[in-house]
């Protein structure tokens, strides 16, 4: 069975969204830490092959 | 002439959480849970009158003045994975919700302001119903809820009501009459009975000892009531100075934690040497409906405040009082709350 995973971003809105194992050990750190979860960013769209953004060349 | 009965009574609220404190849940939002208490939500007017105003000529009040609203209420139900699961995101503010049907997971922990969270908690509308309608006895909506705390009480006994959630909700005075609000159907809720209990205090699993007696856990807020009026918190009706204040904003202010139990005691039970030692470990409560509904509440690092020797039943026992300290990296308390339940204070 494979893990859950949600992003979550970093606290005062500085950095980027990161992706982690939704299990307590990971999360409960991050979250003490002021991180918190967040929609996936529009990258991870593209890597999953939902093109966003269309090549303007092709 | 008709007699109304408090069995009548049907409550729901927000589900989902509001967008601020004074936008209310819409239908779509809410769930109607079921409760045991009888209490009812009453908005309560605060007022003022002159008797204290010189230039009268006497001492006696000429008149009354409408100042400020209070709401607040209680909700005893038996404990299930769903009230547990909103009780947790609510109570303690920050949530995580991960998984899918029938399997949500809600991680939840307390708000670090220091870590830039929020000091207000999240928001919710909790609607009370007698009669909607043409006959409507009581139809009214709290607007701007908050959880003050909760109360989860573990006893031994084979009934429901060894294994039940006690929550205390405060309001910022905001009440609409009639609601609007369609009261949708009763959820169904799963059961976490006290015979599904796993425990581990101290390095102790009290269930494999077959020790444990009953224990009881709890959260409260301690929410800023007076502060919720700040120059421009509003009022009931919007732009009348004379509706009576509402609060603007509930803020939680110093939040403290509690765990304490009863384990029988016998040669070579711990408690005492602990007390003395001012041991600490972590304190994990983990109660079990099926694979998809289920809650778990670990105390990150406790030590044992108090503990002495009694009796429950004519059977030697020792009753704990836990400190919950704060960890470094895990915090106080987190709960990790399982339900087929989506969109729980998201």
């Amino acid at each position: 069975m494979t893990k859950d995973r949600v992003y979550m971003k970093p606290p005062f809105g500085l950095g980027e969204p990161k992706e982690v194992d939704a299990t307590p050990e990971v999360l409960v750190p991050l979250m003490l830490a002021g991180w918190s979860q967040c929609e996936p960013p529009r990258l991870f769209q593209e890597t999953t092959g939902e093109e966003v953004t269309k090549n303007v060349h092709d | 002439m008709s007699t109304t009965r408090l069995q009548e009574v049907l409550i729901c609220f927000g589900k989902q959480k509001q967008t601020d404190i004074s936008t209310a849940n819409t239908s779509g939002q809410m769930w109607q849970l079921r409760k045991l208490n009888a209490a009812l939500a009453n908005p309560k007017l605060n007022t003022e009158n002159d008797a204290e105003e010189f230039g009268k000529g006497h001492e006696f009040p000429t008149q009354s003045f409408q100042t400020s609203w209070d709401v607040n209420g209680t909700l005893e139900k038996y404990l299930g994975s769903e009230i547990g699961a909103w009780a947790m995101a609510y109570g303690l503010g920050k949530v995580v919700k991960s998984g899918t049907n029938p399997n949500f997971t809600y991680t939840c922990t307390p708000l670090i302001p220091a870590s830039g969270d929020a000091a207000e908690l999240p928001y919710f509308s909790f609607v009370e119903q007698i009669r909607p309608g043409a006959g409507v006895v009581v139809d009214r909506m709290a607007v701007g809820c908050v959880v003050e705390g909760w109360t989860i009480a573990i006893g031994s006994g084979p009934g429901r009501a060894n294994s039940k959630i006690t929550v205390e909700f405060v309001g910022s005075g905001k009440a609409t009459e009639p609601s609007g609000i369609t009261v949708p159907a009763a959820t169904i809720e799963k059961l976490l009975p006290s015979a599904s209990l796993a425990l581990t205090i101290n390095g102790v699993n009290y269930v494999s000892n077959k020790n444990i007696v009953s224990l009881e856990t709890s959260w409260k807020n301690n929410v800023r009531l007076d502060s919720g009026f700040y120059p421009g918190s509003g009022f009931q009706t919007p732009g009348d100075a004379t509706s009576g204040a509402i609060r603007g904003r509930l803020e939680f202010a110093n939040r403290q934690g509690r765990l304490k139990f009863v384990a029988r005691f016998e040669n070579g039970s711990t408690e005492l040497t602990k007390l003395k030692n001012q041991s600490t470990g972590t304190a994990v409560l983990s109660l079990t409906y099926d694979a998809n509904n289920s809650l778990d509440i670990t105390w990150q690092k406790v030590s044992f405040a108090m503990a002495e020797v009694g009796e429950t039943d004519g059977i030697v026992t020792v009753s704990v009082e836990c400190l919950p300290m704060y960890d470094s990296t895990n915090g106080i308390v987190s709960a990790v709350a399982k339900c087929n339940v989506d969109n729980i204070c998201q």
